[in-house]
């Protein structure tokens, strides 16, 4: 065996979204403001995922301005519409969709007023990026224009949404249920290299391919499933919160080890787009699913590599170099059989 | 939490001295302070309150580095990050820089010093080991009525154990001196949890110079660390490499040895197998280093699987 | 104290105080001079939030006495640009998406800017070593790289500032890469978060903690700490007016312990003062008696008759316990040709969000009491405290505050309702921010699992039955446990169709810290069991590990484990894009590693050896022989 071996292996996986096994709802109000900009206003909890990001590029989508134009009201329970909490990779299905369809009503009421002062079919009304217009004829303006002709002739074009989420509870006996009406499938490929002197994984490569339904902000996405999967290596081979009848050995982060920059792989995103039939946005969820096959597709290449199967993690350098040494044992053994 | 009557920040080595020596029971002389600051947390000692803090980081005297008659005079004040950085400490220092690299990160070598490293006496200090191969020594000044006395203690004689060291009351470290290497190959291994920001579980360091033609071993310095209360020069294993032909199977063969050497209550067996591995990677990390690589093996079994 | 004369010169301009010597660097900069874009997240130089450069060398200021900076230079992530306008690397962090929750962000355009001036023309890989002391929680650091470099290119003028330029609208803004709205404010540490913010006349707090895991308080006396100069109050679980108990699922868990502490870090009393100092000392004039009692640190100890009871409405510890029973699995196991049994273990784990949990109180002029904190979760959060301070749910207020990374961490309300009561009882905001190690000791953790598994196959691969048992410590409160359990076991078997399954996850009560919310909620740990087991299993009968997967895989219109009838199911779509984009070479996993073809390709990194930056400097590349 060679110092340094390397490896391959893999792990699939599957998530449900949004709420577990019960119906799930997020509310937002919506409203096409002074000057062609929104506003939005909803329970939004924003934990570094780009939320914020991604429902302004819905609203924009939905009401035809530029995401720079939205202004987001977000998580205050004295101010904003219940959108409840930033988990079980929801916000962006939960969420979104209420959104959504809080601009749509917004959107629909501007429409009414503009195709009755354009006198033209209120479907051939579209608007993108701060423009609006009517197909099928020379009627084009500003949304600032439009939402100064809605407001003068007396509305104030505000929306509301409301989106569920329809899970069902699980049968105390035997568990049968629908506990989500959406779900992912994802699977990852893990390269690794294994120094048999030190017992050290490298991991030097993931290949991440996920079903995010819609993928809203593709960037975005790129980066839950970096993030994920770091998350995820972190807990194959370093990560260990100790404990000694209670008490914590590992107090602070020069004994709860994470990954530093050096210590991660290229990581190769495939985003896989099967849009989801019960919500309008087809878009369904990545936060958390990113980081479910990562660490058994390191333990797979880590056999692949040496033979060694890690089936406690973290996979440390020592319980490599142990796993390496047995295997030893057990050739010896198998020599001493044969012979 | 860290908190103190006084913070003095002395110029000279004598102001430091005086303080140091009037200084109430109980107070800290500090260099980097990277080490204090974390020790004083929960988890560790907890809130500490110290009745003077002495910083010497402003003291002229341990300042800067001086090459002169084979030995580097390196002031007590020279942190981790000059090894890498300044080009006579790595012609001089051969195996610094790759010490360093892999000690904390680049932000706290710009605080942390080699004296203080040496002088926690950690059994999993890197920069010991380097120290302890290029025949390092420890000066220390105290004061003697009105003047300063200096001694000097070889730096094995200096580290006694975790945490114990030869240092007496009111001695400030003025400087760690060690042979100029200049002309051979050096490197440092080391093993933890992850790449930066580590501590060693183990860790060696090698310094080689071969003839010109990088046939023969003129000179090898080995130590290795974390392998139990202090870190060990590994002299007998040089003896046996000094003006030897090179060959992978010498070094293979003497690289058998310093498993056990491993004295270290925890992880023993691990440290052992790390070790092995390690001299032998060290030796031939120094060569490459010196440009004279030993040519690569041929696929075959790792010495202790 | 000392009085220390300090002048030094902060971005440029001029600084004269007189502080504390010892005072770290870290907090003159945040609390003296109220620059907040330098943060605190471990205090003890692992992490690099408060990254900050002295005379042109980047240091950690929390490891800095600030009698050190006397007479320095510093510049702090606030200085880089003029106001409103952001450097290069700033420009790039934003095009690419490099913040994510932005906590550890300005420190890591800080290593970013050091990196590059430290050596304009670094490779990658040197970048990547002198990122090496800023850790990144959100990001998986991918982002990052890719922004330093981009801002390298673009300050060597290798490319143009149109590298830096948004994308385009295209015809849609769904699909489209729109930039971080909330980039800016991260990138340029302008964003505060709850510990960043101050209120005036705002109070201080620190919690007393339990330094048993299982005790009985006998009594708690903080007369002597309520006289304290600077100290405004005490509040202990006798200042709750309400129904005291939270928790995601079952509310057993009090604001501070109540009568007994189930667990080492367990808040038991908390200190409002005018100074952190004195709140810090005025923890140590709390006099508490405890009666030890004994304690079990073992989920399946805990199950067996006899053992200590942590909770009393919980006998047998159990918090929960999830079956989902399909088909017949004797019947199962008797088709299968080969049966595979194995154990598979995860440990407890950390959030380690760079953000330490922090918040501030206050009553307002409508006597709302108002939180404001980091919570994933105040929707909930407001009805539970609503119950605890007995108010109508419109008197209290939660206002989420940026939050620093929470990966489920911050779903609890383990702060909020101590915040709360110390403003109730002085009128007056009050700020808690946690230690690291305080963050470390008291929060929940990632379920630790123990998992045996019995799976039986035919020949062919298809799966004929699953036996699936998981036993998981929830530590000392139920928080999430419930849920996680649920999860786990739904989800337990994995994407795959199987006629007979027996699953059980139990959640159980010990005295450890508890387990709760974090990122996956029990799949991880389940699925980690069933992808290593396939993987064992594809191995003894010759299969590819695509190839046994795709042989059991739901397929649309599957049903589930829990009987529910899928619609579309993506799983062979996704494993093709995997195996395509990796260029996987078939085979079984039969540690073919040394014989495989497909390995070192253009997805792959070269193996880190340290050193980049000497490679580059003496043209060597020395680490290639051992």
């Amino acid at each position: 065996m060679q110092r340094k071996m390397r490896g391959r292996g893999m792990a699939a996986s599957w998530y449900g979204i949004a709420r577990t096994a019960t119906i799930d709802r997020a509310g937002a109000w919506a409203e096409l403001d002074d000057g062609g900009t929104a506003k939005i206003v909803t329970g939004v909890t924003e934990i570094g995922e780009g939320i914020l990001t991604v429902l302004a590029q819905i609203a924009a989508e939905e009401l035809g301005v530029k995401p720079e134009d939205i202004t987001i009201g977000d998580n205050d329970t004295a101010r904003s519409p219940e959108a409840a909490h930033a988990g079980a990779t929801r916000q962006t299905y939960m969420i979104g969709n209420s959104v959504a369809l809080a601009c749509r009503e917004a959107f629909a009421r501007l429409v009414a007023e503009l195709a009755d002062h354009w006198d033209v079919e209120p479907d051939s009304i579209k608007a993108f990026d701060g423009e609006i217009w009517s197909e099928g004829s020379n009627f084009k303006t500003s949304m600032e224009d439009a939402v100064d002709v809605c407001k003068k002739r007396g509305v104030v074009p505000v929306g509301s949404g409301s989106f569920t989420a329809h899970g069902t509870g699980l049968d105390p006996e035997d568990g049968s249920g629908s506990p989500w009406q959406a779900y992912v499938y994802g699977c990852q490929v893990a390269e690794v290299e294994v120094d048999t002197v030190t017992g050290e994984v490298q991991v030097l490569g993931i290949w991440a391919a996920h079903d995010v339904g819609r993928a809203i902000n593709p960037r975005g996405v790129e980066g839950q499933i970096e993030g994920g999967v770091v998350q995820g290596l972190g807990q194959a081979l370093m990560e260990d919160y100790q404990l000694e009848d209670g008490h914590t050995k590992t107090h602070g982060f020069a004994k709860y080890i994470l990954p530093t920059s050096l210590d991660i792989p290229q990581i190769n995103t495939v985003i896989v787009e099967d849009p989801d039939p019960k919500s309008p946005l087809g878009a369904k969820g990545i936060g958390e699913p990113a980081l479910v096959p990562t660490a058994p597709a390191i333990m797979n290449a880590i056999y692949d590599a040496v033979g060694v199967r890690i089936t406690a993690l973290p996979a440390t350098p020592e319980k490599i170099l142990a796993g390496l040494a047995s295997l030893k044992d057990r050739k010896l053994q198998s020599v001493e059989a044969a012979e | 939490m860290l908190t103190c009557d006084q913070y003095h920040m002395p110029q000279t080595l004598k102001e430091a001295l005086v303080l140091w020596n009037n200084a109430p029971d109980g107070s800290r002389l500090v260099a980097g302070a990277t080490d204090i600051l974390p020790w004083a947390r929960e988890g560790r000692a907890g809130d500490v309150h110290l009745p003077a803090m002495i910083d010497v980081t402003k003291v002229a005297e341990l300042n800067g580095y001086k090459v002169a008659d084979g030995r580097v005079r390196l002031g007590a004040n020279v942190v981790f990050q000059q090894f890498l950085e300044d080009d006579t400490l790595r012609e001089h220092l051969p195996c610094m820089p790759y010490c360093s690299v892999w000690f904390a990160d680049d932000q706290i070598r710009q605080q942390a010093t080699l004296a203080g490293n040496i002088v926690n006496a950690s059994p999993a200090a890197d920069g010991t080991p380097p120290v302890l191969a290029m025949n390092g020594e420890i000066e220390l000044a105290r004061l003697e009525g009105e003047s300063v006395a200096v001694r000097t203690l070889a730096v094995q004689d200096f580290v006694q154990g975790p945490g114990r060291t030869a240092l007496q009351p009111g001695e400030i470290i003025t400087a760690v001196t060690c042979d100029s290497m200049a002309g051979y190959g050096g490197s440092f291994e080391k093993v933890g949890q992850r790449r930066s920001l580590v501590i060693s579980a183990v860790c060696a360091t090698a310094l080689v110079m071969t003839d010109p033609a990088g046939q023969r071993l003129e000179d090898i310095r080995l130590a290795i660390g974390g392998i139990g209360p202090v870190p060990l020069r590994l002299a007998d294993i040089e003896d046996k490499l000094r003006s030897k032909t090179i060959s992978r199977e010498l070094i293979t063969e003497v690289s058998m040895q310093p498993p056990a050497l491993v004295a270290s209550r925890t992880r023993r067996e691990y440290r052992r197998w790390v070790v092995r591995g390690f001299v032998q990677a060290a030796i031939e990390d120094a060569l490459a280093d010196a440009g004279h690589p030993i040519a690569p093996a041929l696929p075959k079994e790792a010495e202790h699987v | 104290m000392s009085d220390f004369k300090l002048d030094m010169e902060v971005n440029g301009r001029r600084v004269s105080k007189h502080t504390a010597g010892h005072l770290r660097l870290l907090d003159f900069i945040r609390d003296e001079l109220d620059l907040t874009g330098t943060k605190e997240g471990c205090g003890a130089g692992e992490c690099g939030t408060c990254s900050v450069f002295v005379d042109g060398k980047l240091v950690k200021s929390c490891l800095m006495p600030v009698a050190k900076a006397n007479g320095a230079k510093i510049e702090t992530i606030e200085g880089l640009a003029g106001t409103g306008v952001l450097t290069p690397v700033q420009r790039a962090f934003h095009k690419t998406g490099a913040s994510q929750c932005g906590y550890c962000i300005p420190g890591m355009v800080m290593a970013a800017t050091s990196a590059l001036r430290e050596n304009p023309g670094a490779s990658a890989e040197e970048l990547k070593e002198r990122l090496g002391g800023n850790i990144c929680r959100c990001t998986g650091y991918t982002k990052i790289f890719e922004a330093v470099e981009i801002a390298r290119d673009v300050i060597a003028g290798r490319v143009g500032t149109q590298a830096l330029e948004p994308e385009g609208a295209g015809d849609s803004y769904i699909g489209n890469n729109v930039r971080r709205l909330d980039a800016p404010s991260k990138v340029s540490g302008r964003l505060r978060y709850a510990g960043d913010m101050t209120m005036p006349h705002m109070l201080h707090m620190q919690v007393l903690r339990s330094p048993h895991a299982h005790a009985r308080i006998v009594s708690i006396d903080t007369s002597e700490a309520e006289a304290m100069p600077g100290v405004e109050c005490v509040i202990t679980a006798d200042d709750v007016p309400g129904e005291d108990g939270f928790g995601v699922f079952v509310h057993d868990q009090p604001i501070m312990a109540r009568g007994s502490v189930r667990y080492v870090g367990e808040g038991i009393a908390a200190v409002a003062a005018e100074n952190v100092e004195t709140a810090r000392r005025a923890l140590s004039k709390i006099h508490v008696a405890y009666e030890e009692l004994p304690a079990i640190f073992d989920p399946e100890e805990a199950m067996q008759p006899g053992a200590p009871v942590i909770h009393e409405y919980a006998s047998d510890n159990i918090v929960k316990h999830i079956p989902i029973r399909k088909g017949d699995v004797k019947k199962g196991f008797a088709e299968a040709d080969l049966i595979v049994e194995e154990t598979y273990q995860t440990q407890q784990v950390e959030h380690a969000y760079l953000e330490p949990e922090a918040g501030i109180a206050y009553v307002d002029h409508d006597d709302v009491v108002t939180v404001i904190s980091p919570s994933q979760n105040i929707t909930h959060h407001r009805h539970m405290l609503a119950k605890i301070i007995d108010k109508p749910i419109n008197k209290v207020r939660f206002i989420m505050s940026p939050v620093g990374g929470g990966f489920g961490g911050k779903e609890d309300m383990i702060y909020q309702g101590m915040l709360a009561l110390a403003a109730m009882k002085t009128h007056r905001p009050v700020r808690l921010v946690y230690t690291r190690e305080e963050s470390i000791i008291s929060t929940a953790k990632r379920h630790p699992a123990r998992i045996t598994y019995k799976m039986g196959l035919k020949n062919d691969g298809k799966i004929t039955a699953i036996q699936f048992h998981m036993v998981s410590d929830g530590g000392a409160y139920g928080m999430s446990t419930e849920g996680v359990m649920r999860k786990a076991a739904i989800l337990s078997c994995g994407p795959y169709d199987v006629a007979n399954v027996q699953i059980d996850t139990i959640g159980v009560y010990t005295n450890n810290t508890p387990s709760g919310a974090f990122r996956t909620f029990g799949a991880m740990q389940a699925q980690f069991a069933t992808e290593s087991h396939l993987d064992i299993c594809a191995e003894r009968l010759g299969l590819d590990p695509f190839e046994i997967r795709r042989i059991n895989m739901m397929r649309d219109g599957a049903f589930t484990h829990t009987k529910q009838k899928l619609g579309s199911v993506s799983l062979d779509e996704v494993l093709t894009a995997a195996e395509t984009s990796s260029g996987w070479e078939a085979g079984a996993p039969d540690m073919r590693g040394p014989a495989r073809k497909d390995l070192g390709g253009p997805g792959t990194r070269e193996p880190c050896s340290l050193g980049a930056r000497f490679e580059a400097s003496s043209g060597k590349s020395k680490r290639q022989v051992a």
